[in-house]
Order: structure tokens, then sequence, then C-alpha cells
């Protein structure tokens, strides 16, 4: 179900059907993608003050009834008895709860339009093992199909991420709503991607499997010990590329050291000035990452997580925080409990463990964050806590609370107001705001069952 | 029979053992079963609130307040609890051995699902724990006409004959567009394409498959005439397995169930149908069927949908999550089905996505994945919804099926438990304790030396399905 | 390395005597007769390929040639109830395509052996007869006689449709002369054609239900026609459709390859379809289900080959599941079961080696069967079950002398066999030469060539060609052989993999595991072929379905 395309995959595909699929489905694809002109429609700036309703402030109290005032982008007041500047549109929030926008830590937004059989709608994989310079943000489309979908149900922020290869390149926090990529970003450069090398095979499927490299088994931990190894390697060249260039900038006299754009691109990361997000699933991988990190000195992030717990002592004493996307997989081996990954969150919150449920997954999947988090607080989660784990928490793990994940003045209005519980499936967002911008709940989706839902034949 | 691929992994022999002398001791077919006081979501009647059901020989036998049972019987106090018939998947390919598709031939009508499902499959304990109770097995898409379905129930670890349902009409896969054009199957370097590579084409291999089978109709009855007639030169014609299911669509005796997305494919599908005087049974995904309601509603057939799923390929990007909001005020039977071993174990939060697109009452949108399934596959006069005298296929719930926050308490199917949770806890240390026995013996002992490679972990489980932008074909 | 010669001389030591006696007398020997009560001291006369006496205080005729067989035991000879002794790996055809769909029809199952004049393809023809198959001088004859077994069931190797078996004694010049009955049982796999209906097992099923259908069908049609041709349209003549007639008319059991408890459940419940004889070739989850094989009238030819863990330990890699965990320790349990429960069965090697069969026998003792019991499942048991008991699987009198004998207990691990009578011919087996003794000249001691050349025969490079559908893959297998453990890797365009479980036998057969990766999955497809000369031949088997390959050695 959850498809993470790995280089290897994108390079078969290429190589066996990509004329095919150009042929079948290329023409197709520029047709349909164009159409739906409202979409990542940008909505309307202005000073709005939302009254009488319930506010889930995240970060503090609830608030059974208050206000929240919104201006110039940002949450200007909130409170129980907020006063309402001049001029503002009021929205009455009788029956109504507020809460802050979600944000998925773990997407392709904007990177991937239709994954499969629409190459030209697939911008997140490149060539090559170290892609650190490039950068999500350069090629997220603003006018992605899923930008509304996704805001809909109430996520206005994801961090987008290249994926393929060894170190795929820089992901970038986005809210879901601007005309181009700029206007988007929360943070531009975020974490670096890095699949952390490891053994582990795929699963079955397509005929009989010829022509692959074999996954033998100690050539696999071989070329894991090898990758991990070079990747120290490369970690410390770039230190090494950072220490020439300062040294360079502060004497002029030496000689000047040659630009490297990945190495460049590395340092920041390298040195442990911004966070490096790690893909890792079982213990043994995710313990790898720790004393990785530890070693190497860089804030580390670990991607997936499906056997975190077990390693949630180290966690927690290296404040390594763990971005958990399993929600919607199947318990890997037949005899895990049924219940594996659903219970995860719950183990990783009682242990201390800093995480939050992101989807990973197909774009389309984005909708079903809050359920995510839901059926976590169904396996023993606490309710608020899985609340926390789709805003408060992937804000923080991501470096821009100060901007995001909770309804505190000063930070970005991202507000969601709905007609219930917001992780419920049910529930229907009933206003939104992304920068302080109330948007329409159009999508492509609203416009066909505009079109449709009345159709009768021969009209 | 290769064991590594044609055995689907059983559970324990000891946990089907525990399950077995649980529900035998417990929930025996003799015991009757009296829940009380539950709120009790009926799928046709509306909800009961303090309600009380008896379970007598595995059938609902009670719905009432206060209701009392024979003292030998096993009463469950479900005070705050919610209760809701068992979910029906009406789409689906867990518990099979080996391949799902016979991909060879455009028209493989003579396959049957039932020669290769499996009870051990652990994915139908994982449905059981998501209260699935029944499942329409289906042959993959990668053929215009594929295999014969089996509608069974989900009695995991049970003898496999136990599982089929008996009186559940026969059905058959149709598949329309990209799968049986064999567009996203990846081909070896240079292998051949087979027949058909349109949409065209699918639907004229539909239209040969029913003009061959006319004519072997014909040829039979021109048979049976001359017996009649005592015509003692008379040879019986082949008997056909391809054509033969064939025929009983024909005489309105098979279902079809059709595989597509794209609106004017299932049109085509109705109209050929219309012209050879069948009807389909259900359109299976019909991610567009919204465009056409009025015409399938006028056509009979049901839908069966993903709730919100779309955009992960060409023919699903009109896919909207307002299909079955508009389906439904059109008058279609709609259900929602999962067609993959790990959306099966939330299709009530699937269902409840519904009453979010396009207002769908809450009963209506619990139908979706209980009586409407039912409907569909013509089992709902046993089960499907919570009424006296049906199968108590029926799951108990910590909180309302369709809030997040609720998760499967107990999963019976005709009154036995097939899942339950605190026996579920229970039996993984009966799991651990067997591991640590087992892994003392000679023959599971690694080799002292060389011996061959290891297992190579994996990240991710191998979930059946058929749509091919999961990798299947 | 000196255990391998070690192994080797032991091997290659055990030779026919060709000597002209027409008669033997093995004297002094403690008797197990299967059939009754042993004899602590007794004789047994063998004449003219028969049991011509057997007995304590027996006189010994003055032409017999006299073996004193104080401190030794004689069994009846062994049966190895499923095997393919005798018969080759088959030949893969080069350069198939498989039928593109050109108009509405399907494509038709391409016939692969087209010189055989079958309507159905290779993998689908019931009138395979391991008859015709068998070869007389193949190296597994001397293989198996060399273990014990004096008869062996062999069957034909191909897919779906195995062929139809035959039961043989293990020496004689020509194959007449070894053949005891034929056909045994018609055997059939789930085994799907690699390119062409049946790719899967759904397929096979409803693939196996036609045949059998038009075979009933052609049979009720032929009997008509000869009962009264006059104005009815003359039925064809079906080679394939006519091999079907004795298994459907339950002359000749339909034996079927199932080892897990729903693979026999399956086909029990075809067997039934159409009234068959069933026979159930593995078995080894038979003890589940001892009440449908009671029902059935269905007897197990039980696999030896038991299941072992060879995978090494490594800190990375995932624990193995509780279900194959539980099954190695099940299997062993499964003969005990059986005879428990009264379901009728017979040992077989499953492509064991013969001193696995032995020592897994053995097994099965330690988990609760006797030994009497034991020694009945790879004789008597297995004679009744072939309808042969009137002639084999005891000693004596007037039996066909096939008779074993075994210094020491033959369920202990000490123990050599001495002594091997087939049909009444001896075959003596030399006591090893000591070990670090220099290696005999190849073909020395009367060994076969292929026994004496296959410690290396696979070593070296083949060029090979994987007829996968409508795409040949060439590439190269590189074989490094080490007794019957085999190793190295192949090549193909797209990558390079090592061989795992790599399994090289006497007689020039091989099997090994490969992981692959294709389209971002990985799994295990599993080579089985056999080397002649510089030819080899074999299929691949993938989770999609099975190819053959062929290709010869890189000079």
């Amino acid at each position: 179900m959850k498809l993470r395309i790995t280089n290897y995959e994108l390079r078969i595909t290429n190589l066996l059907a990509l004329w095919l699929v150009l042929l079948l489905c290329g023409l197709t694809v520029n047709a349909q993608l164009n159409s739906g002109a409202l979409q990542n429609n940008n909505g309307k700036a202005g000073t709005f003050v939302i009254k009488n309703a319930r506010i889930v402030t995240v970060s503090g109290a609830v608030i059974e009834s208050g206000t929240v005032v919104i201006k110039d982008g940002k949450i200007a007041a909130v409170g129980a008895t907020a006063a309402a500047p001049s001029g503002a549109e009021v929205i009455d929030g009788r029956g109504l709860s507020v809460y802050p926008g979600m944000i998925d830590a773990a997407t392709n937004l904007g990177l991937i339009e239709i994954g499969l059989g629409a190459p030209g709608t697939v911008d997140t994989n490149e060539l090559g093992d170290n892609n650190a310079n490039e950068k999500a943000i350069i090629a997220v489309n603003p006018y992605s199909a899923f930008v509304n979908v996704s805001r809909n149900i109430g996520v206005t922020t994801v961090l987008t991420k290249p994926q393929s290869g060894l170190i795929s390149g820089q992901s970038a926090v986005i809210n879901l709503v601007g005309s181009t990529p700029g206007e988007m970003a929360v943070s531009a450069n975020n974490a670096l991607i890095i699949n952390f090398p490891r053994v582990v095979a795929g699963f079955g499927g397509g005929f009989g499997g010829f022509g692959g490299p074999a996954p033998d088994f100690n050539e696999l931990v071989r070329r894991r010990d090898t990758a991990v190894d070079g990747l120290k390697k490369t970690f410390k060249e770039a230190l090494e590329y950072g220490r020439l260039q300062d040294a360079y900038a502060k004497d002029k006299t030496l000689p000047k050291p040659k630009t490297d754009l990945r190495m460049a691109a590395m340092v920041p990361f390298v040195r442990g000035e911004k966070p490096i997000i790690f893909s890792a699933e079982r213990e043994r991988d995710i313990k790898a990452v720790i004393k990785f990190a530890d070693e190497m000195k860089v804030k580390a992030i670990i991607l997936g997580g499906q056997e975190a717990s077990k390693a949630a002592t180290e966690l927690k004493q290296k404040s390594i925080p763990v971005i958990f996307t399993n929600i919607y997989n199947l318990p890997v081996r037949e005899d895990d409990a049924y219940d594996a990954f659903f219970a995860e969150a719950g183990k990783l919150q009682k242990a201390g463990v800093l995480f939050c449920i992101a989807t990973d997954s197909e774009t389309a999947v984005i909708r079903d964050l809050p359920e995510q988090a839901g059926i976590a607080a169904a396996f023993d989660l606490p309710k608020e806590e899985a609340l926390k784990a789709v805003t408060l928490y992937p804000a923080q793990i991501l470096g821009v609370a100060d901007k995001l994940g909770s309804i505190e003045v000063g930070k970005i209005a991202n507000i969601v107001v709905t007609d219930g519980d917001m992780l419920e499936a049910r529930t229907k967002v009933k206003y939104l705001f992304i920068n302080g911008r109330l948007l329409p709940l159009t999508s492509r989706h609203t416009e066909l069952y505009e079109q449709f839902k009345d159709r009768k034949p021969n009209q | 029979m290769n064991r590594s691929t044609t055995m689907k992994k059983g559970f324990l022999v000891t946990i089907i053992f525990c399950l077995f002398v649980f529900t035998v001791s417990v929930f025996g077919q003799t015991q009757d079963v009296l829940i009380k006081n539950a709120t009790i979501l009926t799928a046709a009647n509306g909800t009961l609130l303090n309600t009380d059901i008896l379970i007598q020989n595995g059938k609902i036998a009670k719905i009432g307040k206060n209701l009392t049972a024979s003292s030998n019987a096993k009463v469950i106090d479900a005070t705050g609890k919610f209760i809701s018939p068992g979910i029906i998947d009406c789409h689906s390919h867990s518990m099979m051995d080996g391949s799902i598709n016979e991909g060879s031939f455009s028209v493989t009508s003579m396959t049957r699902t039932r020669d290769i499902i499996n009870s051990t499959d652990i994915t139908l304990y994982r449905a059981l724990a998501g209260g699935v109770t029944g499942l329409n097995l289906l042959h993959g898409s990668a053929n215009a006409i594929g295999g014969q379905n089996t509608v069974v129930k989900a009695k995991y670890g049970k003898p496999i004959e136990e599982l089929p349902i008996p009186d559940a009409p026969p059905g058959i896969k149709f598949a329309l567009g990209e799968n049986p054009k064999r567009s996203h199957f990846t081909p070896q370097p240079g292998q051949s394409r087979r027949y058909p590579a349109s949409r065209m084409g699918v639907n004229e291999v539909i239209r040969d498959a029913f003009v061959r089978a006319r004519d072997y109709k014909a040829e039979w009855d021109e048979y049976k005439a001359k017996v009649a007639k005592g015509d003692k030169t008379a040879v019986p014609p082949r008997k056909d397995l391809e054509l033969e299911p064939i025929v009983e669509i024909l005489e309105g005796k098979r279902y079809v169930h059709s595989h597509g997305y794209r609106a004017e494919e299932y049109l085509a599908l109705l109209q050929l149908a219309e012209e050879f005087g069948f009807r389909v049974r259900t359109l299976q995904h019909g991610l567009e069927a919204y465009k056409i309601a009025p015409e399938i509603a006028k056509h009979g057939a049901g839908v069966s949908i993903f709730a919100d799923y779309w955009g992960y390929k060409i023919e699903a990007w009109d896919a909207i999550p307002y299909n079955a909001a508009i389906l439904w005020k059109n008058g279609v039977v709609v259900s929602i089905n999962s067609d993959d071993d790990e959306r099966m174990r939330r299709l009530n939060l699937d269902a409840a996505k519904i009453m979010k697109y396009g207002d769908v009452p809450e009963e209506e949108a619990l139908k979706m994945v209980t009586l409407n399934p039912a409907k569909q596959l013509g089992i709902d006069k046993r089960t499907g919804s919570i009424e006296v005298g049906k199968d108590a296929d029926i799951v108990i719930w910590t909180a309302h099926p369709f809030s997040v926050y609720s998760r499967v308490e107990t999963t019976m199917i005709e009154g036995e438990v097939y899942f339950d949770r605190s026996t579920d806890a229970a039996k993984r240390q009966a799991m651990e304790k067997e591991r640590q026995e087992l892994e003392k013996a000679d023959v599971n002992r690694a080799p002292g030396t060389g011996g061959g490679p290891p297992r190579v972990p994996s990240e991710k489980r191998k979930s059946d399905h058929d749509d091919a932008e999961k990798g299947g074909n | 390395m000196k255990k391998t010669i070690f192994a080797l001389l032991a091997i290659i030591s055990l030779c026919s005597l060709s000597v002209f006696a027409q008669s033997y007398a093995i004297t002094n020997a403690k008797i197990v007769t299967v059939s009754g009560a042993p004899i602590d001291k007794g004789t047994i006369i063998i004449r003219d390929g028969l049991i011509q006496n057997v007995g304590a205080g027996i006189s010994i005729p003055a032409d017999s040639q006299v073996i004193d067989a104080s401190g030794l035991t004689v069994y009846p000879g062994f049966f190895d109830a499923a095997s393919s002794v005798g018969i080759a790996a088959p030949q893969a055809q080069a350069g198939r395509a498989p039928g593109q769909g050109g108009g509405f029809q399907q494509q038709q199952a391409q016939p692969t052996q087209p010189q055989s004049n079958s309507n159905f393809p290779t993998g689908m023809q019931p009138e395979v007869y391991a008859a015709d198959l068998i070869k007389a001088n193949d190296g597994s004859v001397e293989t198996a006689r060399n273990g014990g077994f004096t008869t062996v069931l062999s069957i034909p190797r191909e897919r779906i449709f195995n062929g139809q078996s035959a039961l043989i004694n293990t020496a004689g010049d020509s194959v007449s002369e070894m053949l005891l009955r034929s056909p045994v049982a018609l055997h059939i796999s789930f085994v799907p054609l690699g390119a062409s209906y049946p790719t899967s097992m759904m397929g096979t099923f409803s693939a196996l239900r036609q045949i059998f259908l038009d075979a009933q069908r052609l049979q009720a049609w032929t009997n008509a026609y000869k009962k009264d041709p006059r104005g009815m349209k003359r039925p064809d003549s079906d080679k394939s459709l006519e091999a079907l007639f004795p298994v459907l008319n339950r002359e000749v059991p339909a034996a079927f390859n199932a080892n897990t408890e729903i693979e026999i459940i399956r086909v029990l419940d075809f067997a039934k379809e159409f009234n068959l004889v069933p026979l159930i070739v593995g078995g080894q989850e038979a003890w589940k289900v001892t009440d449908r094989l009671k029902t059935s009238k269905a007897a197990v030819l039980l696999s030896l080959n038991f299941p072992k863990r060879t995978s090494s330990n490594a800190p990375d890699a995932d624990p193995e599941p509780l279900e194959t965990l539980r099954f190695r320790v099940e299997v062993p349990k499964c003969a005990a079961r059986l005879k428990q429960a009264g379901v009728p069965f017979a040992f077989q090697s499953g492509g064991a080696s013969a001193s696995d069969f032995l020592s897994n026998a053995a097994k099965a003792v330690e988990n609760g069967l006797s030994k009497d019991d034991a020694l009945r499942s790879m004789t008597l048991n297995s004679a009744e079950i072939f309808n042969v008991a009137d002639r084999l699987g005891s000693i004596e009198k007037g039996k066909i002398a096939n008779l074993v004998v075994v210094r020491g207990d033959i369920f202990d691990r000490a123990k050599a066999i001495t002594h091997v009578f087939v049909d009444g011919k001896m075959f003596e087996q030399k006591p090893p030469a000591p070990t670090g003794g220099r290696p005999q000249r190849p073909g020395g001691g009367g060994e076969t060539p292929t026994t004496a050349s296959s410690a290396s025969v696979l070593n070296g490079a083949w060029n090979v060609t994987i007829e996968v559908p409508g795409q040949p893959l060439t590439g190269t297998i590189n074989f490094t052989q080490q007794g019957d453990r085999l190793t190295g890797n192949v090549v193909t365009p797209l990558g390079t993999s090592d061989i795992k479980n790599g399994k090289a036998n006497a007689d020039g057969s091989f099997t090994f595991d490969q992981t692959v990766t294709f389209g971002g999955s990985t799994f295990d497809v599993t080579y089985s072929g056999k080397v002649s000369g510089n030819q080899v031949s074999g299929t691949v088997s993938t989770p999609q379905g099975a190819v053959p390959f062929s290709g010869t050695k890189k000079p």
C-alpha cells in the first residue's frame, strides 16, 4: 500500500517502461492536469476574528469559548475575551472548534503528482548517491491538485522531500498556499534527507524477477557497511571543506579553495547547525543512526521508526526525535502483533521520546493524517498527544515551532475551524486560514462534485 | 507444490488451539450468548441504545431490552460499548496462495479462487482485528474476464471448506482499462504484449467471449434435443470450463463483478450486458461511477468503491470522495471496499469519511461496509445487519466504529469468537515462549560452520491487491 | 578435503562382482524378515534371482557361493517410494516464444515439444512414461543401489503432469530387465508452466480439471463408438487424454505432490471431484489431516527429506517465522502419527541422499515410530502400496532376492552396508580405504564414470540461456563444486548474484537458489538442472511460474 520508490526501482521503471508509459500516458496527463482553474486559489488576506468558538490551542489549555484574531498573516490575539479590531471580518464560531493547522512531516507533495504511469509528474528522484545540494523548494508545484485536497481537511503545512539515493537532498517545509514555491516556504531549506544504509529486502512481484542485482545477504551487509563508512567519509570531507572555506574567508592570502556545490550544501548539516532526517525502521538500524549521529555530532531525526520504541532509551538520551510513518503499514512479520504499528506511537510517548506522526506515502494519503493520529490514540496514545503528534510536535521536530504548531500570539495564522474533533474522520472543516488568508474550501474534487452531483442523462 | 510459496503462513497451532478451546468452551455453537446493554448500530433499523442481543445456534435470536438467557449462556456486559454488524469487504485478494492472477489469457473464466484459498493466512486474522467478518475473494484484474470469486466468512484457522458461504451466488471477475490492457505490467525486456492493448480491445474480448458462450450453449441445446429424440449417435459437446461460467452469466446465475475506472468503459460494459440480456452486479472501484450514476441506477448495478483513495494513476485521476454520495442519491447500492490487506483493517473509518463528503447519513454510510456489500454479494438474507434471524456476525467496539478512537474488542462470526483483544494479548506471551522452546531444537539451530545466507529482513509486508500501482498486475 | 576423499572412496568401492555364481548362500546371518519373526542365526539361499529358502539350519547347496554373514544382518531390499532414479532432467527447448494474442481467441498453449505430436504442452502431458525415459546405465541407479535401495519408484520430472511412474529394481542391463510395474501412478505437481497457460497455481487446477473432463468425454465417446460406429462422428485419437483413462477408471492412482496441510486438502478435494485414487507424495504435514486421508483412502509416500535450518546466524537477519520453526520440529513426528492414525505410508527420499534417508528414518524412530514400523515403511509397506507385496518387501521363500546386508543396525549411525542383492545379483561393498589413502584412479573399482567424475563435473563457467517468455536472457553460471556442495554465482546482463543452498548430486544434477531483485522487489528463484557432458539444462522456478534454461560449458 505504502509506496516508497527507491532509486533502483525508479531506474528500472525508467529503463523498461519509460517509452511505453510516455507513449500511453504523456498526452493524457497534460490534458488532465491542466484542468481545474481554481487549483490553489489563494483566497483573501485581511483581518479576521473568530468568536465564541472552542479554541484548542494545543500549546495551552483549551478555551471553551473564546476569540482568535488574525491579522497580517499572524495570530494577533487569542483568549476568552480578546478584543476584535475594527474593520475585521467576524466569524461566529458558536458550536465550532478552532485548531492549529496540521503538519505532515513527511510527504512528496508538489514533487510527485501521479506516481504511477506519469513519470512526467515525478520530481523526487535524482541520479547519483549524493544530492545534498538539491532542494525540494526548487521543484515544488504550487498548483498540484493535492494542495487543495490536503489543506481542505486541515493539513496546512507539509515537509516535502526528495527521496532517492543515499543523500537525497534538502527538504522544504511549506504552507499549502501561495503562487510560487517561495510564497509557500516556511523553511525553504529544512532538513537534509539521508536514506541511512541498511540491510533490507523488498517484497515479491513481477515475473520471475530476473536481471536485478540480487541482494545476497552477506553482500548486503558488506554494501551497508561500505555505505556507512562512505557516508562518514563524506561527512568528514564536508567538515574539512567548511574549515578550509572559513579559513580562506578569514585570510584571503590563502589559496582560494575550489567550490564544490555538494560539499558546500552539506556544511551546515555536518556541523550540526541544521537537522538531518535519517530513514530507519528496525531497531538495529535506528541504533546505528544514533551511533552515527553521536560520532559525527550531527542533529538527527529518525524517519520511519517501526521499532523506535526498542531504542527509546537512547533516542531520549540523545534527544533524537522520530517521525513515525507506519500507521498504514501491515506488521512486517507474520508473528508480529496485529497492532504493532498502531501501538508504537503510544510507546514512544510513554518513553518520553519526541515524535510526530506523518504519512510518508502516496500524496493522496496526506488526507488521512488526522485519521492516522486518531488510530494511534485508539491504541493507547492519549488523545491530546495524538493531536500534538500532527501539530506542535512536527513543528518542534522541524524547527518551526516558533512559527507553527499551536494557536499562540505571533505565530503564523494557520487555523482550521471545524464542526468537531479535528482528528475524527467525520469532522468537516468549516473555515480554513493559511498564512492568515481565508481560503475557499474548493478543490479539484469539489469542482467535479459540483459538475456531476445533479447530472441527468442527456443534459 | 513448493512449500515456501504455497504455504501462507499460519499463525500458531497453539494459538488456533487456544482460540478453539476458547470458542468451544465459552462460545460453542450449542452455548447461547447474551450481550448486554450495548449501543447497537443495526445497519437496518437505526441505533438501539442500552439493548441486548441474544445469540442462539450462531444466529441472532432476540434483540431487545432486559433479555434473559439460559443459566449456562455466556453473558457479555457491553455497557458503554458499540456493536455493529461484521464488516464485509466486497473486494479482496486475501488468503490466496500463489498468484491472484492467471495472467496468460485475456479470458480466464475457468479459474477459481476457491482452489487456492488458505484459512491460515495471517492477514485474515488481522482483518478480523479490524472487524471484518466477510470477504469477496476476487481473481486479479489482469484479464478482461478473470476467474470465479469466492465469498467467505473470515473463519481464520478453520477447515477451508467451512469458509465459503454455501448459499452465496457464484460470481466472476471482469476487468476494464489499464490492467487487462497490461499497461502497467512490467514486461520482461522485449516481452511481447498480450491482446488487448486498448479499451476498445477489452470490450471486444468480452463481446467475443459472450458470442462464443452463446454458440456453446446452442451446441449443447442441440445435443440435448437430439438425445431427447432418441438419437443414439449424438456426441455430447465438450464441457468447456471457460465458457460454462459465461453461460451462467447469460442465464442470470452468476454475478459479474467488474473492475474498472473510467465512466465510458463502464457505460460500454453496461450496454454490452444489456445487449446480451444480463445485469452487471457490481462495478468494482468505479472511481468515475459518479459521472454516470443515473445510467448505473437504471441498469441496476451496484458499485463498490474506495472511500477517498485517488490520484495514484491516470485512471484514478478523476476519483472524488463524493462518489458514494452521488451514487447513493441516485439510488445505487454502494459499498466501500479495500482491495488491500492493510486497508481492509480500517474500512469502518473509510465508511465514516463518506459522511463528510456529500452528507450521507450515518446508517447509510455504515451500510456501505455491511449490508450493502452483503446485498451486492447476494448474502444479505443471512448477514450484513443486526436483525433477528441473521447470522451473528458481530463486532464489539470500544467506541462508535466511525470514531478514529474506536478499537475492536471482539469479532464474532456466527456467534463464535474469532478475535478478542484480551485473548490476543495472552497469545503473544504464549508465542514468545514457544519460540524460545522451538529455537532450542537442533533442526532450528544455525549450522556450526558454513550455512546458507540468513533471512534478509524486510521493512514491508506484501499486501495482496491487484491494482498495478501497488506492484501487482 | 580428507573427508571428501574418504566419502568418494566409500562410494566408488561398492562394486558389482561379475562372478558366475548362480546361487548364493548367506549364512550365520541375523535375518530380519519383516513379514515374520527375525531369525537370529539363519541362512538364505538365493537362486535364479529368487529367495529359494530361508531359515535356521538349512542345508547349503553345493553350488552356492557361501557368504559368511556372521555378525551381519540381512534386511529385505529397501524401497525409495518416490524418486527419479534413472531419469535425466528434462532438456529445455530453445527459442520458444509464447503465443501472441493476435485476435479474439486466447493464446493457445504452445507445445514445447512439437515432435511429440501431443495436443498438450510439455508439462501437461500425462502420456509421459518413466518406463520410456529410464536409462539402465544412469549413474543414479547405482547410487540408489549403493545406498541399499533395491527397488525404487521412478517418476518423470515434467511440471504439472510429471508423468507416469515405474517401479524398477536397481540393477539390470536393460530397463525391461529392471521393470517391475509400469505405470504405477500418474504424478501431478502444481508447478505452473512458464510460458503458457497455466502460469499460476490457480490456473493449474483449472487446466487439470479441463483435461480430466475432456478425457472423461473422450472415453465415453470412444466406448460408444466401439460399440456401434455407424452414424457417429469418429472420436479423436488423443494419446494424452487416453493416458488418463486408467486414472479415471481407478486402475492407476493419481499421485499428488503435496506437503502441507492445505496442499493435501486441496489435492484430496480434487481427487474426489473425479473419483481418482489419491496418493500423497511428500506428506510432511499429513499428520494434520489423517481423518481426511482415511476417508479418501489415500496412502502417503512420506518424504524423508526433513527440513532443517541451513542459514547461518547474523545480527542483521530477521528471526524465522514460528511456522517455519514449528514445521521443522513436527516433521520427524509425522510417521509415528500416521501409523497411530492408521494411515498407510511408505518412506521416500524426497531427493535426499541415501544416508539422509536412513538417518532421518532413524529420527522418525526417535520421534515415536517403532523400529519395526520404520523398517516396514521402507520395505513391505511400500510393496503393499505398489501392489508387489507378493514378490517383494520381505524375506520370504519364493520372493525376489532383493536383500541388504548390513554390519550393525540399519538405524544406528555406526553401520555399513556390506552387500546388496538385486534380483539375486550380488553387489559387494568393500570396506572403505583407510583415511588418507591415495585416491583411486578414476574409473577404478568398477565405479560408473558419472559418479566418479561428479566431484568436479559442474565446475567451471556455463553459458546459459534462460527462456524468459519472449525474452530469452543470456548469462553465465559459475559453479564451484565441492562434493555435494555447490557455490558460485549467476551473471546476467543486469546483475550478478551468488548461488545459495547449492546442492550437487552424483548424477550431475543440481539445485540452487538465487535471490533476485526486479522492479524493486526481491524474491527467491530455484534452479534445478543437470549437466551432461558439456551440456547443461533445467528449469528456473519463480513465484510467477517456471521457465527452462539450457546452455553449454565455456571451453
